[in-house]
């Protein structure tokens, strides 16, 4: 323990670097945008502005199409086709709040209960994308046939007597009707709600369920004041991930549906690759497009999940 | 530990348990927690403590036993049903909610209409008013802690758990926040049982502390009674430094037991020995660093009569500002800690020099010699047979 009677001298003061940060770095982050940036060029930004010309060209096929800045197609497209945009959205939003009604108590079992199980409950949640779309929405042919056991077992329920008052079905067939649409809608993207709940449910700390009973919260209203609240980012991006492609999927429309089930991506379809209207086609594609945008944003500032955590 | 006679508020563990499959996490349990009392469960990480807590919370059901709350059987009742709040190790606020909402939680649940006041009055207890409208994460960890101890005491529970709550916080903020705490259990007169494995916490802040080990309550007492009278080596090494010697009951002379150890003799009077004492058995002779004077083997005739005494040679000397502490070696025990306040420094007492280590008798403690000597230190947490001792 000796005294130190003289502090030792501070290091010498670093010379100041002559040589200015080297420039190369800085540009790191751009190239490394790169890749993403010309594939969004090539497969997004070019094709979304060849649409915008077709959308306002005029013409035909044999004559060819020239850009008329004709944005009178869009006026008609909309008058002719808003019931199809209409069912559109109802569909999507009918399969959207079931998507939510089923996956919503299964991501809650998966998060919180499942235990060991979990893993697996997982990979049969996303078990379905092994195999093709398609098949899958053929397999509900099947499944929905007007002979097959579903229709008779709803029938003998006087289940369809109820659907067909309301609307959903008609005569003693499932196929071919709003909800066999529906229904295929639900079940090809339940996955991506489910994904999403999971993944929010999952985050929640268990100890904020601790703490609600601790504060005289029952289960169920621990629930509704904690669980679902601190779950709402899941919600979002469930539904939204749910209701857009939903909104523009013909494929259910065309496998399970009829001609009165017809929508919009249906529509759309018909104009480009049978009717071979492409300016009409275009046009629907934007209106969509604007109308999801428009839609999404409004349900996102009304949510309010940006503010949470 | 203080009696009562208004039980109406204590807290009563009677043989309670608990056991995941094999691993038995706490052993059957009596313990009476007397009402506004500041209690402390204090033990290293495992030894069932927070387990217990949460079994008073009602998060843990327990396998055996019974937890009263007054005249109330609430063993069985769910955490909603308990007029008990826990204060939790991380805090377990609502992000989703803001400073005022979190607190205001327990009353809105017990259907109270008229919140405003009540929380605002408690925020400002815990000087917290400016802060009403911020989220969770706007707040520094000191803050949270004291939100998370707003949130549970505003619905003025008849007992407060707090589960390590400073656990989270920086030395100086967390002496801050004992005595903060320890403010507000005074203003409010609500029982407090507070887990925590910081021996000085337990000590600064609890009236009562129960030292816990494997599962079981080792001992019970004050914290100035623990640490003077620990009855086992757990607790010894766990609160302070103890130095523990190996010694051989010699004779009995009137209210002292004279004990050989090494080739000297030390004094240790019987009241203070725990553990049983026939002439030939073996007893560890306790005795804190800071009860005991050193002086330079060249003075050894200027210590008065009747001190023990030891013979060692200083092995190794840290100062720290307020005392000197001096790792000596001697024949009867490798290591021997001493704290010397520094008023009157003897610049001979270096590595090296041979010296006397002395202590009056009255400071002495007697344990049983059938424990570890470790347990209790750290990286060691004592073993079953130790505890059951």
């Amino acid at each position: 323990m000796s005294t130190l009677t003289e502090a030792p001298p501070p290091l010498a003061p670093a010379e100041p670097a002559k040589k200015p940060p080297r420039k190369r770095g800085r540009f790191t982050p751009y190239w490394l945008l790169l890749p993403g940036i010309l594939w969004l060029i090539v497969f997004f930004a070019l094709p979304m502005l060849y649409q915008a010309s077709t959308s306002v060209q005029q013409g035909s096929l044999e004559e060819g199409y020239k850009v008329t800045w004709h944005f009178a197609t869009y006026w008609d497209a909309l008058s002719a086709y808003w019931p199809q945009f209409l069912r559109s959205v109802f569909y999507a939003a009918a399969a959207t709040v079931l998507c939510l009604l089923l996956g919503y108590p299964l991501a809650y079992l998966i998060a919180f209960r499942a235990g060991r199980w979990r893993n697996l409950i997982m990979i049969l949640v996303i078990a379905p994308f092994f195999t093709s779309f398609l098949i899958r929405t053929l397999a509900w042919k099947t499944i929905l046939a007007d002979n097959g056991v579903v229709v008779h077992t709803l029938n003998s329920l006087h289940v369809l007597d109820l659907t067909n008052w309301l609307g959903w079905t008609a005569g003693d067939r499932v196929l071919a009707t709003p909800l066999a649409v529906v229904c295929g809608l639900t079940y090809n993207f339940l996955p991506f709600m489910i994904l999403p709940l999971y993944t929010s449910l999952e985050r929640i700390d268990g100890r904020l369920h601790e703490a609600a009973g601790d504060l005289y919260a029952k289960p169920w209203t621990t629930f509704r004041k904690v669980t679902f609240p601190l779950s709402m980012p899941g919600v979002v991006s469930g539904t939204l991930l749910t209701f857009i492609p939903a909104a523009g999927d013909y494929v259910n429309a065309e496998l399970l549906g009829s001609t009165d089930t017809r929508m919009i991506g249906n529509v759309i379809q018909t104009q480009f690759l049978r009717i071979l209207d492409y300016p009409t086609a275009a046009a629907l594609s934007f209106i969509l497009m604007a109308a999801i945008l428009a839609m999404v944003t409004l349900y996102i500032r009304r949510s309010g999940t940006e503010d949470l955590v | 530990m203080k009696t009562t006679s208004d039980n109406s508020g204590d807290v009563r563990l009677s043989g309670i348990s608990k056991t995941y499959g094999s691993f038995t996490a706490v052993h059957p349990l009596e313990l009476t927690v007397p009402e506004g009392s500041f209690f402390a469960l204090l033990g290293a990480s495992g030894c069932g403590k927070t387990t217990t807590l949460r079994m008073i919370a009602g998060l843990e059901e327990p396998t055996t036993g019974t937890v009263r709350l007054g005249d109330q059987d609430v063993t069985h009742l769910p955490p909603y049903k308990r007029p008990v709040n826990t204060v939790f190790q991380s805090y377990a606020l609502f992000p989703h909610l803001d400073i005022f909402e979190n607190v205001a939680f327990g009353l809105r649940r017990r259907g109270i209409k008229s919140v405003k006041k009540q929380v605002e009055d408690m925020l400002e207890l815990v000087q917290l008013g400016e802060q009403a409208r911020k989220k969770p994460h706007q707040l520094s960890g000191g803050q949270q802690q004291r939100v998370a101890v707003a949130r549970a005491l505003i619905n003025h529970p008849k007992v407060l758990l707090l589960d390590e709550p400073l656990g989270a916080l920086d030395l100086k903020l967390r002496r801050q926040m004992q005595l903060e705490l320890k403010r507000i259990q005074t203003e409010v007169g609500i029982t407090f049982i507070h887990v925590t494995h910081d021996q000085e916490e337990a000590m600064t802040m609890a009236d009562t502390v129960a030292v816990m080990n494997g599962g079981r309550v080792e001992q019970l007492g004050s914290p100035a009674d623990l640490y003077e009278n620990p009855q086992s080596t757990f607790v010894a090494n766990f609160l302070g430094t103890s130095n523990l010697i190996e010694a051989e009951v010699d004779t009995k002379n009137g209210d002292d037991i004279v004990l050989r150890a090494g080739g000297g003799k030390l004094v240790l009077p019987e009241a203070r020995c725990s553990a049983p004492t026939t002439a030939g058995g073996k007893v560890l002779v306790g005795i804190r660093p800071e009860k005991i004077s050193l002086t330079h083997a060249d003075d050894a005739g200027e210590i008065p009569e009747g001190r023990n005494r030891l013979t060692g040679k200083i092995a190794d000397a840290s100062f720290i500002g307020v005392s000197t502490q001096y790792v000596v070696d001697s024949p009867v025990c490798d290591e021997l800690a001493v704290y010397v306040q520094n008023v009157e420094r003897d610049g001979r007492l270096v590595p090296g020099a041979d010296v006397v280590l002395h202590w009056s008798p009255a400071h002495t403690f007697g344990l049983d010699a059938a424990q570890s000597l470790l347990a209790g230190t750290v990286g060691s947490a004592g073993t079953e047979e130790e505890v059951a001792a």
